[in-house]
């Protein structure tokens, strides 16, 4: 029993009976079936899936930016315990997106100070640590560059930063690597797997990747809608 | 200052862009619409100003009439000169008359002025002659009336009243009134150039048999915004008498003046709006280019009202700076406005336009602070609700859906 409490209060995320399905010309297509997933703190995860299977989606339900059809997901939120991360985007969830997602107009330093304003942090406390993540994944000479010129790793090192500052307690990564070559990827994925275990976060790295998925101890592969582990 | 704002102003002045196309373009569009729209009312109200003040120089604030001639027209002037809303007072006499040169003949509006009040409005109206020069023998003609009889300055006119029609009619012989134009006036109201003829008050008394009584009195206020106050309360303790304020002498012409200037505003203010939907149509799809960044926004957190913000603001940046540059192209506009129109003129060869159809020496201007104010306003609200469309638009997003449909 004791034992059961300690996993219990371990868990930063639960995914029970998700299912998910788009319209389409032809009638509704059934993207995820039945989703279950639980993970614990300082875990990192992988699943992996062909192109189209739903990884993404799947990556979408779990950090609150889309509704499921059916099933209910939970997510460790400071301060609050596990809850519905729809209603607490930003808080407990770090998003790492495959083509960064970078706002265009403002620099590396900006880029990720925003994530910290927008959790409603002062200014300098932001600034301060973004300056510090973006040091700590190799960029403290590029803080004032633009995305534009920064190389495509530099952009996907700069939203991993981004993903960090507000501390969360889990990260999500949706093929982070995916616009990268292979060389870079390889530089990106050791980066994103040190500074999450660095920080004692939780990661969720969604590649279609055999090779980047097998780097997580936990792997699962998502085909048909469902989920299995690898 | 809030990161919305920040990124607002970053997204319309991105960096390292010396003329952002869409800000540039946005900011023109208000700007040219709020200074076409504040040209034309500040040079309409110049119009509006200069013609009231003729109609007040013309007419007087306040005119006091009866049903029949004044009888003791120096008692009325006295009880009312000492009232403390009334500078000045005068009498004077009206009546048609026939005014003849040669084969020349033309209907007069003889007015009988007193020669002692210094405010007498007509020599500020003189363009040949002068004014001082009037006296029993002497007439001062509009300039319509005078290009009727061919006459100028210098030339003898001869003026038969109806009081010699009834002489004429009794049997008797009147030889005409012979006057020398001594002055010609043109104040720009075509009624009063083309029928004008004054003479010394006690010149028309003579003729017209008037003996001490006058047609009416001529009042000038200390504040003549206030005529129809002070009409109202003059007249309220005289039932025979009917005080006019200048703003009815000539209300017709005043209120087409009003309305012209209304109308005026609506049609400029369609350019203000056309800019506004511009600015609509390219903020919606700089939102829908930016859809990802919306996603993006909302997964860091970003709460709806922020959204709605970032982007509302964009339209009302807009708004401001292009209401703030139009304020400064009125300002340049109607400080070269005579060289503006001089080029106009000599482009499209029509002449001078406006001392041939006005008689204004220089295109009036009346500075009014109401229509900045209002077309400010209205500016912004415009531009506030073109940019806060698509910002409820991009705000009402599902995050997913956003990311999926970039």
């Amino acid at each position: 029993m004791p034992e059961l409490l300690r996993q219990s209060s371990d868990l930063v995320l639960t995914a029970q009976g998700l299912r998910k399905s788009f319209r389409a010309p032809a009638g509704p297509l059934e993207v995820l079936r039945q989703i279950d997933l639980e993970v614990r703190s300082g875990e990192a995860i992988s699943i992996r899936g062909s192109s189209g299977s739903g990884k993404t989606t799947l990556l979408q339900l779990l950090g609150g930016l889309d509704e499921p059809d059916a099933g209910e997901v939970r997510v460790l939120v400071p301060g609050r315990g596990l809850a519905r991360p729809r209603h607490h985007l930003g808080q407990g969830v770090g998003f790492v997106f495959q083509n960064y997602q970078l706002m265009p107009e403002l620099s590396a330093l900006e880029n990720v100070a925003l994530a910290a304003l927008i959790a409603g942090r002062p200014a300098a406390t932001a600034t301060r640590d973004a300056q510090e993540l973006l040091a700590s994944v190799g960029l403290g000479a590029r803080l004032s560059h633009l995305p534009s010129k920064l190389s495509g790793g530099e952009c996907q090192r700069v939203a991993i930063a981004r993903a960090l500052v507000n501390r969360p307690t889990i990260i999500l990564a949706d093929e982070p690597t995916g616009n990268l070559d292979e060389q870079t990827g390889v530089e990106v994925l050791n980066l994103l797997l040190g500074v999450v275990a660095q920080r004692g976060a939780t990661l969720v790295l969604v590649t279609h990747s055999r090779e980047f998925a097998e780097r997580t101890p936990r792997r699962y592969t998502l085909s048909g809608g469902v989920l299995s582990p690898a | 200052m809030p990161w919305f704002l920040q990124l607002a102003l970053r997204q319309l002045f991105p960096p390292g862009k010396r003329f952002p196309a869409f800000a540039t373009v946005s900011i023109l569009g208000v700007g040219l619409g709020v200074a076409s729209l504040l040209v034309v009312q500040t040079v309409m109200n110049g119009f509006g100003e200069e013609h009231r003040l003729r109609i007040r120089e013309s007419f007087g604030d306040c005119v006091v009439v009866g049903n029949t001639p004044l009888a003791q027209p120096d008692e009325l002037l006295k009880v009312l000169r000492a009232d403390g809303a009334v500078v000045a007072a005068t009498p004077y006499a009206e009546g048609p008359a026939l005014l003849r040169q040669g084969d020349f003949s033309g209907v007069a509006g003889v007015r009988g002025i007193d020669l002692a009040d210094p405010r007498q409005a007509a020599r500020h109206y003189v363009v040949a002659g002068n004014f001082a020069d009037l006296d029993d023998g002497r007439v001062i003609l509009g300039a319509g009336l005078a290009r009727a009889l061919r006459v100028q300055v210098g030339a003898k006119v001869e003026l038969w009243s109806p009081a010699m029609a009834e002489q004429a009619e009794k049997g008797k012989a009147p030889l005409p009134a012979e006057f020398e134009v001594c002055a010609i006036i043109r104040t720009g109201f075509t009624e009063v150039d083309d029928r004008a003829a004054l003479i010394p008050l006690r010149r028309f008394r003579e003729i017209w048999q008037l003996g001490p009584r006058a047609h009416g009195l001529i009042l000038h206020l200390k504040d003549p915004t206030q005529a129809p106050a002070v009409a109202a309360r003059l007249g309220a303790a005289r039932s025979e008498l009917r005080f006019i304020p200048w703003q009815d002498i000539k209300k017709n012409f005043l209120e087409a003046i009003r309305f012209e200037k209304t109308m005026l505003f609506f049609l400029m203010f369609i350019i203000t709006l056309v800019a506004s939907f511009s600015i609509g149509s390219t903020l919606f799809s700089a939102v829908i280019r930016r859809s990802r960044e919306i996603g993006v926004l909302v997964s860091l957190g970003s709460a709806r009202w922020q959204l709605v913000s970032l982007f509302g603001l964009q339209g009302l940046l807009i708004g401001a700076l292009g209401t703030a540059l139009g304020f400064a192209l009125t300002g340049g506009i109607l400080h070269f406005r005579e060289g503006i129109l001089g080029n106009i003129n000599r482009l499209f060869g029509d002449g001078d336009m406006v001392a041939q159809v006005y008689q204004f020496s220089k295109v009036p201007l009346h500075y009014d602070g109401t229509d900045f104010f209002v077309a400010a306003g209205f500016t912004l609200l415009t531009t506030a609700i073109a940019g806060l469309v698509p910002a409820l638009w991009a705000a009402g997003r599902k995050p997913a859906e956003a990311m999926r449909d970039a």
